[in-house]
C-alpha cells in the first residue's frame, strides 16, 4: 500500500487489509454456511401477500355480494335492460339498442356480474357450512344463491351452474346445465330457497347476520325474501310445470314481502361513491339514453303522473312536455336534436338518493300473484292485487297515485282491456332500472306489446335470450360448443326452457 | 500410465522452465499518455494490468510467447516476445468497433473471442452521438436481434426493449445490469379504470431510460441465454450490460463539458379531411355543446361541406351580452340560450399541426475526472431540460455520477460506483382510449371545423377556475384544459451503485465482495379541474412508488496456466432482495375548486396500497478452460432458491438449477485459411435457465372493494392461485462464426438459435364461470428460432478518409408448440376501448401459431373473401374471432454508415423493420368520426359497398350514405378493416460533426485538448404505408405494454440538433 496515501487518509491507514489463506477459508466456510442454511430461510413469510388477508369474514363478502350486484344490475337495467323492454333508447354508439346484443358497448354485458358474485357468495355459504360461528350466513347465501341463478338462467337459458363458479377447488370448464334442472334439481333455485328458509328457521344461535344491507341482519325479512323469489319464479315456469299448489300455500302463508319498507332493496346516496353509476359518469353517457316512444306511448295513453317521476320534459319543450324517440334508430342516417326528447329525470344523475337498486318488491310480488290469480293458478281476488301492485308502485316511484288513476285509465278489467296485459303492463312501468325484468316478462307473457325499432340488427325481431359472451367460445370452447349448439349457436332467437 | 508421468513432467517442465520478465509503458498512441488498466494477457493465460502509470511487469515462460495488450475502446495488439524484455506499446483508439474486450458478467472483462455465444457492443461514442433522452431508443437499428419500441406519449414515454424476439408468455424484458449490479427497468403504472370513468392509464417511464447517456462507457447486449448463469433468472431474455465511464487514464485534472440542443417537431400527424365539417348527416348548428343544437352534443364530421360561404354559429361564434360586450358560443355556464351570430363555416387543415408546439431538449454534461497514484476517479453531473412538443409536458433530469478505482495495495482492488438521479415532469399526458387523452378530442372527435387555435383561452370568463371552455361539453375536455390543468406530475429520486473489494489472496486466488442497490422512491400528483369530462368536481389523486432492491455477491475466483491449458474457475453467491411498495390515495370529488390535497377530498378518500417482497438467494459456479489460444471452454452452473415459488406454509420446490456450456473455436489461429481470411472463429453454446414469477401467485387473497355508507366490502381476488408453481424453463443452443477478412476491413458475425421456453408461468385467462378470470398456471412450449447477421465493411481507408459501413440484420419466430390447455387459443392480454369485450384486440396463441398473433372480429364473407351485403346495402357483422395479424416484424435490417474526413465525421443510420401489423384506433375512429382523408369522398348518392349480397350472390348494387358507409366499414367494434401493415424505413439517425484539435498550449491549455461540433438529427423521415402516425407505437393497458395496436397515440417526434463537446 502506498504510504504516502496512507499518512494522508487516516482512515485506510487503521484499515488493514492483510488476507491469509487460513483467514480466507474460515471467511468462506462462514459464508458459504450463511448462505446455504439461508436460502429458503423466511421464504414462507416472504411470500405471504400483506395487503390482502387471507380469509374474511363472511359479513364482508356479504355487503359485498348485495351492494355490488345490485350497483352493476341498476346500471345494467340502465343502460341495458331498459333498452330491450323499450323505457328509454340510446341515441348513439347503440348496437345493443338495435339489437345486436354481441355488441355491447357501455354495458349489456352482466354475465361476470352473475359469476363473480356468485363466486363470492359461494365462499359465504362455505364458511358458513364449515364455521360453526358462520351458521348464520348460511340461509341468506342459499337464497341469494337461488336469487342470482335465476337471474343468470332468465337471461341466457342453460349456463353454468352446478360445476360452476368454483374455479378454485372445482373446474375452470363448467359444463353448461339445463335451465329445467337449474330451476328445479336439487340445489337449484327452488331447492336453495326452500334450503335457505329451513337454515333460517333451523339457526337458534345468538351471533346476529352483519353485513346485510338489504335487512339490516333481519332473518325474518330473508324469509319473506325467499318465498317472495318462490312466488316470482315458480310463475315464471308456470307455463312448464304445474306450480299451483306451491304458490296457492305461499299465498295462503302470506309470509312474503308485502309493503314497500318490507322490499329487498338497497338505497343509493347522492356523492361518490355510493351514488347511481349514471351520477357518476359523463354527462354524454347519460345524455345519450332518451324516453322511448314505447314508455311514452303507455304512460301517455294511461295519463301517467309517473312519466316526471322517471323522465324530464325535453328542452325545446315550452309547456313541459314529454317526447319519447322510437328505439334503434340508425345514428349514421339520422339527425337527431336531444332537445327534443326526454332525458331521465334528476332521480338518475342531479339525485339518485330517491333511487333504490331493487332485488325483489312488494309491487312485483304483488303482480305475479295478481297474474296468478287472473290465469287460475291460484285462488285469490285478481283485482285486489293488481290494485295494491299499482298503489305499491306509485309509492315505490315516490308518485302520489291520482285519485282517478284505479277507476280511470288503468281500472282493472276495464272495457276493452285485457287483465293479463294491464297487469303486465303495470310491472313493466314499474320496473324501470330493474335489471332487465321488464324486457324478461315481456319475453314471457308478451306484454306489453313492444315495437318494432327503427334500423334492427336482428332482422325486426325483438331478441328472447341473451348471447353468451366471447369469452366463453373463447376460453370455455368446449362446453360451450354443446350450449351454443342447442341455441342455434348461440342465437338471440331461441327461447329459453321457461319460454319454449 | 505413460501419459500421465508425461503430464506431470510437462508440469514439472512448466514450473522449470526458464522465466523472462518483461517490462514496458503503454500508451495511447494518439496522445502518447500512458494508459493504466490495460490488460496485458500471454498466448499461455497469464494476464497483469499496467499500474497507473502504464508500466507493467510480467513473466513469460518463452522467448516464441505472444503477448496481447487490450483495452477498452482500443484495438489490441499482440506481439510475440521475441528477444525483447521491454516492449512499449502504443494503442491506437478503435473507433469503427467496440467489440475486442466486453463487459459480461459481474464487469469480468473479456475478450471476445473467447465467448461462446453471442455479444454485441456499442460505445458511448455510439450512444452521444445523437442523444436521444431515453438510452434505450439509441439502441434501435445498431444491434441485430434488438428491438426498441418508443411509447406514445412524448417526452419521458417508456420504451420497450427485446431481444431475440418474445418467447415467453408472460415477461419478455431483458435484465438491465449497471457495473456489474442489476438495475430496475420497470414501468408502474397509476391504479385506473377500465370503464369510461376514473383516472386512464399515465406512463411514468420504464427505470432503464433514467442511465445517463453520458456517463456511460459502452453497452454490451449479450442477447442469449447462455451468461444467465451469472446473472441468474432474469438473464434468460438477455442482458443490457452498461458499464459507465471510469476515471482519467492521465495524470492531472481531466475536463469534459458536452453541451445539446435539440429542436423537436410533431414528425407524423393524421392525413385529414377538410371538406366537411362537424355534424351528422349533413346538419349542425352549435347551442350548448350538450345536445342544445342540432348534433352538437356529437363531434362527428359528417356535416356540412365546409368552406361554402355557409355561417353556422358556433362554439367559438360570438354572443353579444346585453351591454353590448362579446363573449363566446361555448360561454354556455353563464350565457346559454343567448343567440350565437353565425359565423363562416370554415376548414382547419392545419389546426393539429398548430397544436403541436416546437419542441425543445437541452442537454449539459460537465465531467471531471482524475488519477492517482493509486487509483482514478470521475464525477460528472449533468443536467437534461426538455419541453415536449405536446404543450405543457415536460421533462427533467438531473444526474450526478461518482466513480472511483481505487488500489491501496498491489492485491487490493476497492472499485464504487453511484449514480444519483432526480427526474421529474410537471405533465405526462394520459393514454388510451377516453376523455383523459388530448387526442380523444383532438384527433378522433376533433371535428374538421375546429378552430383549435380558439381553445387556448380554455375558462369560461367569470368562471376562472371552476368550469371549463370547449367546443362540446357532452364526451370531450378541451385539450388545452386537459394539458394544463389536469395534469399528472412526478418527482422521483434514484440512486443505483455499489461498491466492491477484491482481494487478491495468492498468485492465482482473489476473492470479490460487493454490494449494491438500487433506490427509488417517487411521488406522482394526479389533478383533475372542476368540469372535467369524468370529474365534475374535480379530483385529486397522490400516488407514491417506492422501489428497492439489494444485490449482495460474493465472487472466488481461481485461475492458473497449466501449459498449454489454462483454467479459470469462479464460485459465487448472491442473494437479492427486493421490495416494492405502491400507494396511490385519491378523491373523486373536491370540495375547493384548485386545491389540490388529500385534506380537500369532498369524496371519501379511496386508498390503493400494495406491496411486495421477495428474495432469491443463489450459488452458482463458472470454470472456463482454455487451450492454447484457439479453444476456449466455459461450464456454468447455477442454483436459485426463489421466495415466490414458496407458499405461505411451505418451502418445496423452491429451489432450481440450471447449466451452461460454450466453447469458442478460433479456426485462424490453427488453420492455414486463404489469405483473404484475417480472423476465423467458430462457436457453439447450450444453455438452460430457470425463471421464477412475481410474488403472491401461490397463494389466495380478498381484496378490498368500494365500502357501502362506508362499511368495508371484500371479494375474493379474480385469480386462482397455484401452490405448486415450477420455475419456468428456456434451453438454448446457439452457434456463430466470426469471420474477418481482408484485413478487418470485411467483419461478418453469423449467429443462429433455437431456443425452446416451457413450463411457462401464465396467467392463464379463464372463463369467468369459473368466478374467476385468470389462473396461474404452468405450461406451454415456444420455440424460437432466429438468425443474426452482422455485417461490417470499411470500403475506404486511407490516411485521410475513412468509411465504415455496418450492417445489423436479424430475424425470428416464436412459434407455439404447446399450450396448458387441451384446445382453443390462450388469451396472453388485451387492448380494449373502455371495458368493452367486443371493442378488443386480443392476443391469443395457438398450436402452431407465433406469439404476437392478435385477433379482432370483421364482417361475414363468402369462400371467396368477398364481404356479404344484406339487402339494405350493408354489411353484415361476423362476431367470430379471427386472425388480424401478428405484431412482430418478419425481419430487422439496421443499415449504420460512418465517414471520417480528416477532422470531419459524417453518420447516418437507416432502419428498416419488415412486416408485422398493427390495429389503429386512430384509423377506426378517427374514420367513424368523419375526420380522415379516407372519408373525404362523400358522393351524394351514396357509396355501394363491394361485396355479394348474402342472399342472391349477385355482386351489390344497393347504396348506403357515405356516413353510413365508413361508420359501419372502419367500426371500431371490428377492427378487421383497422389494420396497417406496420413495415417502415426511417432514417433514424444523422449527424455531421467537425473537431478541432487545440495545439499544446493554446490558450494555456493541456495537451491533447478538443473542441467537437455536430449538427445532428433524429426521427427524420419514414416510409410506411399508413398515413397518419409513427408505425412504432406501443399502447397500454391493465397496466402493462401491448405492442400491434396503437391507441389514440400522440405525434412521435423529429429532433434537429447542435452538439458541443469540450474536452480539456
Amino acid at each position: 500500500m502506498n504510504s504516502e496515501l496512507n499518512n494522508k487518509i487516516p482512515f485506510f491507514k487503521e484499515m488493514k487489509i492483510e488476507f491469509s489463506m487460513k483467514k480466507f477459508i474460515y471467511t468462506i466456510s462462514i459464508l458459504s454456511l450463511i448462505f446455504t442454511t439461508s436460502c429458503t430461510k423466511n421464504f414462507e413469510d416472504i411470500n405471504t401477500n400483506p395487503n390482502s388477508p387471507s380469509s374474511v369474514q363472511p359479513s364482508l363478502l356479504l355487503r359485498q355480494v348485495i351492494y355490488d350486484f345490485g350497483e352493476n344490475m341498476s346500471y345494467e337495467g340502465f343502460v341495458a335492460g331498459d333498452l330491450l323492454s323499450q323505457h328509454r333508447t340510446a341515441l348513439d354508439f347503440n348496437l345493443f339498442d338495435r339489437h345486436a346484443l354481441k355488441s355491447p358497448q357501455l354495458g349489456g354485458n352482466p354475465w361476470p356480474i352473475f359469476y363473480t358474485n356468485l363466486r363470492d357468495n359461494e365462499i359465504i355459504l362455505n364458511q358458513s357450512q364449515t364455521v360453526e360461528t358462520f351458521a348464520v350466513y348460511e340461509g341468506p347465501a342459499l337464497i341469494l344463491k337461488a336469487y342470482l341463478a335465476a337471474g343468470l338462467t332468465d337471461l341466457f337459458g342453460d349456463v353454468p351452474y352446478f360445476e360452476a363458479f368454483n374455479g378454485v377447488e372445482g373446474s375452470v370448464t363448467p359444463t353448461y346445465d339445463l335451465q329445467e334442472d337449474i330451476y328445479l334439481n336439487d340445489n337449484g333455485i327452488l331447492d336453495n330457497l326452500d334450503k335457505g328458509i329451513a337454515a333460517i328457521e333451523a339457526y337458534s344461535n345468538a351471533i346476529p347476520l352483519e353485513g346485510d344491507i338489504l335487512f339490516n341482519g333481519d332473518l325474518q325479512a330473508w324469509v319473506k325474501f325467499a318465498n317472495a323469489l318462490k312466488i316470482k319464479h315458480l310463475l315464471r315456469i308456470s307455463d312448464k310445470v304445474d306450480v299451483s299448489s306451491a304458490m296457492q300455500s305461499l299465498y295462503d302463508e302470506g309470509n312474503y314481502i308485502t309493503s314497500n319498507s318490507e322490499n329487498a332493496i338497497f338505497n343509493f346516496t347522492n356523492t361518490d361513491p355510493n351514488s347511481f353509476r349514471l351520477a357518476q359518469l359523463r354527462i354524454g353517457d347519460f345524455n345519450n339514453f332518451v324516453l322511448s316512444e314505447t314508455m311514452e306511448d303507455i304512460l301517455v295513453n294511461l295519463n301517467d303522473t309517473r312519466m316526471s317521476s322517471l323522465f324530464r320534459p325535453f328542452s325545446n319543450s315550452t309547456t313541459n312536455e314529454f317526447n319519447g324517440l322510437l328505439n334503434g334508430i340508425d345514428a349514421s342516417s339520422t339527425s337527431i336534436a336531444l332537445a327534443d326528447y326526454s332525458l331521465a329525470s334528476t332521480a338518475f344523475r342531479e339525485d339518485t338518493s330517491t333511487l333504490d337498486a331493487n332485488f325483489i318488491t312488494a309491487w312485483e310480488v304483488q303482480f305475479a300473484l295478481a297474474e296468478a290469480a287472473a290465469k287460475n293458478i291460484i285462488s285469490a281476488d285478481a283485482q285486489t292485487l293488481y290494485n295494491n301492485g299499482v298503489t305499491l308502485a306509485f309509492e315505490y316511484w315516490n308518485t302520489e297515485l291520482p285519485a282517478d288513476y284505479l277507476n280511470g285509465p288503468a281500472a282493472y278489467n276495464a272495457f276493452g282491456s285485457n287483465p293479463i296485459e294491464q297487469i303486465l303492463t303495470q310491472k313493466w312501468i314499474a320496473n324501470v332500472i330493474n335489471g332487465y325484468e321488464g324486457w324478461i316478462e315481456y319475453r314471457r307473457t308478451g306484454f306489453p306489446e313492444l315495437r318494432t325499432i327503427s334500423a334492427s340488427l336482428n332482422n325486426d325481431s325483438i331478441p328472447v335470450r341473451m348471447p353468451y359472451p366471447a369469452e366463453e367460445e373463447a376460453l370455455n370452447f368446449e362446453n360451450y360448443s354443446v350450449a351454443a349448439a342447442a341455441t342455434d349457436n348461440n342465437s338471440i332467437n331461441v327461447p329459453v326452457w321457461w319460454n319454449e | 500410465m505413460k501419459h500421465i508421468y508425461t503430464g506431470l513432467l510437462l508440469c514439472l517442465c512448466f514450473f522449470s522452465n526458464a522465466q523472462i520478465t518483461i517490462t514496458g509503458t503503454v500508451t495511447d498512441a494518439v496522445s502518447t499518455t500512458t494508459l493504466p488498466f490495460v490488460n496485458i494477457t500471454s498466448n499461455t493465460g497469464l494476464g497483469t494490468t499496467t499500474n497507473d502509470d502504464g508500466t507493467y511487469s510480467i513473466v513469460v515462460s518463452s522467448n516464441t510467447d505472444t503477448l496481447t495488450f487490450s483495452f477498452l475502446g482500443f484495438k489490441s495488439q499482440t506481439i510475440v516476445v521475441g528477444d525483447q524484455t521491454l516492449i512499449n506499446i502504443a494503442l491506437e483508439e478503435d473507433s469503427a468497433a467496440l467489440d475486442e474486450v466486453v463487459i459480461t458478467a459481474l464487469g469480468l472483462e473479456r475478450d471476445t473471442k473467447e465467448l461462446g455465444y453471442a455479444v454485441q457492443a456499442i460505445s458511448s461514442k455510439s450512444l452521444n452521438e445523437v442523444k436521444t433522452i431515453n438510452f434505450l431508443d439509441n439502441l434501435q437499428g445498431k444491434l441485430a436481434g434488438v428491438t426498441v419500441t418508443q411509447g406514445a406519449t412524448g417526452v419521458g414515454s417508456s420504451s420497450k426493449i427485446t431481444i431475440r424476439g418474445e418467447a415467453s408468455f408472460s415477461n419478455n424484458n431483458p435484465l438491465f445490469v449497471v457495473d456489474g449490479v442489476p438495475i430496475n427497468n420497470e414501468t408502474v403504472f397509476n391504479f385506473t379504470n377500465e370503464a369510461a370513468a376514473g383516472f386512464q392509464e399515465i406512463d411514468f417511464g420504464n427505470g432503464g431510460m433514467e442511465v445517463n447517456p453520458d456517463d456511460i462507457a459502452s453497452v454490451t447486449v449479450l442477447k442469449g441465454p447462455s451468461a444467465a448463469a451469472l446473472y441468474g433468472t432474469r438473464a434468460s431474455n438477455g442482458v443490457i450490460v452498461i458499464d459507465t465511464k471510469n476515471g482519467s487514464n492521465k495524470r492531472g485534472l481531466g475536463i469534459s463539458i458536452n453541451t445539446s440542443l435539440f429542436v423537436d417537431s410533431a414528425f407524423r400527424l393524421p392525413d385529414f379531411q377538410n371538406s366537411y365539417g362537424q355534424g351528422n348527416s349533413g346538419q349542425f348548428e352549435y347551442v350548448d355543446g350538450l345536445g342544445g343544437g342540432i348534433n352538437d352534443n356529437i363531434t362527428y364530421s359528417w356535416g356540412p361541406r365546409l368552406d361554402t360561404g355557409l355561417l353556422i354559429p358556433q362554439f367559438d361564434s360570438p354572443v353579444q351580452l346585453a351591454n353590448g360586450s362579446f363573449v363566446r358560443g361555448g360561454d354556455t355556464a353563464l350565457y346559454n340560450g343567448l343567440d350565437i351570430t353565425a359565423t363562416p363555416f370554415v376548414s382547419n387543415p392545419d389546426n393539429l399541426k398548430d397544436f403541436y408546439q416546437t419542441g425543445t431538449t437541452t442537454i449539459n454534461n460537465i465531467s471531471v475526472s482524475n488519477g492517482f497514484d493509486t487509483g482514478n476517479y470521475r464525477l460528472s453531473f449533468t443536467d437534461l431540460r426538455s419541453e415536449s412538443i405536446i404543450p405543457g409536458v415536460n421533462l427533467d433530469r438531473q444526474t450526478v455520477a461518482a466513480k472511483l478505482n481505487f488500489n491501496p495495495s498491489e492485491k487490493t482492488k476497492i472499485n464504487a460506483s453511484i449514480s444519483y438521479i432526480n427526474s421529474s415532469s410537471d405533465n405526462r399526458p394520459s393514454n388510451g382510449y377516453g376523455s383523459e387523452n388530448a387526442n380523444y378530442s383532438l384527433v378522433a372527435w376533433g371535428p374538421r371545423s375546429l378552430n383549435i387555435e380558439n381553445l387556448k383561452d380554455y375558462w369560461q370568463p367569470g368562471l376562472e377556475g371552476t368550469q371549463q371552455y370547449s367546443f362540446n361539453y357532452t364526451f370531450f375536455d378541451n385539450p388545452y384544459f386537459i394539458l394544463n390543468e389536469n395534469t399528472n406530475s412526478f418527482n422521483r429520486d434514484r440512486i443505483f451503485g455499489n461498491i466492491s473489494i477484491t482481494q487478491e489472496l495468492a498468485k492465482n486466488l482473489s476473492v470479490s465482495l460487493r454490494t449494491g442497490m438500487d433506490y427509488s422512491t417517487e411521488k406522482r400528483q394526479l389533478r383533475r379541474a372542476y368540469s372535467s369530462n369524468r370529474f365534475s368536481n374535480g379530483a385529486y389523486a397522490e400516488h407514491d412508488v417506492m422501489f428497492r432492491e439489494v444485490n449482495t455477491d460474493f465472487l472466488i475466483n481461481y485461475k492458473n496456466q497449466f501449459n498449454d491449458f489454462s483454467v479459470d474457475v469462479f464460485l459465487g453467491g448472491n442473494r437479492l432482495n427486493q421490495t416494492a411498495t405502491t400507494n396511490q390515495s385519491q378523491t373523486v370529488s373536491l370540495a375547493q375548486p384548485g386545491i389540490y390535497n388529500l385534506n380537500n377530498a369532498a369524496s371519501p378518500i379511496e386508498s390503493f396500497q400494495f406491496e411486495s417482497e421477495k428474495r432469491i438467494n443463489s450459488f452458482y459456479g463458472i470454470t472456463k478452460f482454455g487451450y492454447k489460444d484457439f479453444l476456449f471452454l466455459d461450464i456454468t452452473g447455477r442454483n436459485d432458491w426463489s421466495s415466490a415459488l414458496a407458499t405461505p406454509f411451505s418451502v418445496d420446490g423452491t429451489s432450481f438449477f440450471y447449466p451452461s456450456v460454450s466453447s469458442s473455436f478460433i479456426l485462424s489461429n490453427v488453420a492455414e485459411l486463404p489469405s483473404i481470411f484475417s480472423f476465423a472463429k467458430l462457436r457453439a453454446s447450450v444453455a438452460q435457465v430457470g425463471n421464477d414469477t412475481s410474488a403472491y401467485q401461490t397463494s389466495g387473497a380478498f381484496v378490498s372493494q368500494t365500502p357501502y355508507n362506508s362499511e368495508p366490502t371484500f371479494s375474493n381476488q379474480d385469480f386462482i392461485p397455484n401452490s405448486n408453481l415450477k420455475p419456468e424453463r428456456t434451453t438454448s443452443y446457439e452457434f456463430g462464426t466470426d469471420l474477418r477478412f481482408l484485413d478487418n476491413k470485411l467483419r461478418l458475425d453469423f449467429t443462429y438459435y433455437n431456443a425452446n421456453t416451457e413450463d411457462q408461468i401464465i396467467s392463464l385467462p379463464v372463463a369467468i364461470s369459473s368466478g374467476y378470470s385468470q389462473q396461474v398456471v404452468n405450461g406451454g412450449k415456444v420455440n424460437t428460432q432466429g438468425v443474426e447477421i452482422i455485417l461490417g465493411i470499411t470500403p475506404i481507408q486511407t490516411d485521410n478518409f475513412n468509411w465504415n459501413t455496418n450492417f445489423n440484420f436479424a430475424t425470428n419466430r416464436s412459434v407455439i408448440k404447446d399450450l396448458p390447455q387441451s384446445d382453443g387459443r390462450l388469451t396472453l392480454a388485451y387492448s380494449r376501448i373502455y371495458d368493452s369485450s367486443n371493442q378488443t384486440v386480443w392476443f391469443q396463441v395457438e398450436e402452431g401459431g407465433r406469439v404476437g398473433d392478435f385477433y379482432g372480429t370483421g364482417y361475414q364473407k363468402n369462400e371467396n373473401g368477398e364481404f356479404l351485403i344484406d339487402d339494405n346495402g350493408n354489411y353484415i357483422a361476423d362476431d367470430n374471432l379471427q386472425k388480424l395479424g401478428n405484431y412482430n416484424p418478419d425481419f430487422t435490417l439496421g443499415w449504420r454508415n460512418n465517414f471520417n474526413y480528416k477532422n470531419w465525421n459524417m453518420s447516418f443510420l437507416f432502419d428498416w423493420r419488415q412486416g408485422g401489423e398493427v390495429v389503429s384506433r386512430t384509423r377506426a375512429l378517427g374514420n367513424v368520426g368523419g375526420q380522415l382523408a379516407e372519408t373525404s369522398y362523400r358522393p351524394e348518392d351514396g357509396i355501394v359497398a363491394q361485396g355479394v349480397n348474402v342472399n342472391t350472390g349477385a355482386a351489390n348494387t344497393v347504396a348506403i350514405t357515405a356516413e353510413s358507409y365508413y361508420r359501419q366499414f372502419y367500426d371500431r367494434n371490428h377492427e378487421e378493416n383497422n389494420v396497417y401493415d406496420a413495415s417502415f424505413l426511417k432514417l433514424r439517425q444523422f449527424s455531421i460533426g467537425y473537431t478541432f484539435n487545440f495545439k499544446d498550449g493554446f490558450l494555456g491549455l493541456k495537451e491533447g485538448a478538443d473542441l467537437n461540433l455536430s449538427l445532428v438529427g433524429n426521427n427524420l423521415f419514414a416510409i410506411t404505408e399508413n398515413p397518419h402516425f409513427d408505425p412504432e407505437q406501443l399502447a397500454i393497458q391493465g397496466n402493462g405494454f401491448v405492442s400491434g395496436v396503437e391507441d389514440m397515440s400522440y405525434a412521435t417526434t423529429r429532433s434537429i440538433g447542435f452538439k458541443a463537446g469540450f474536452n480539456f
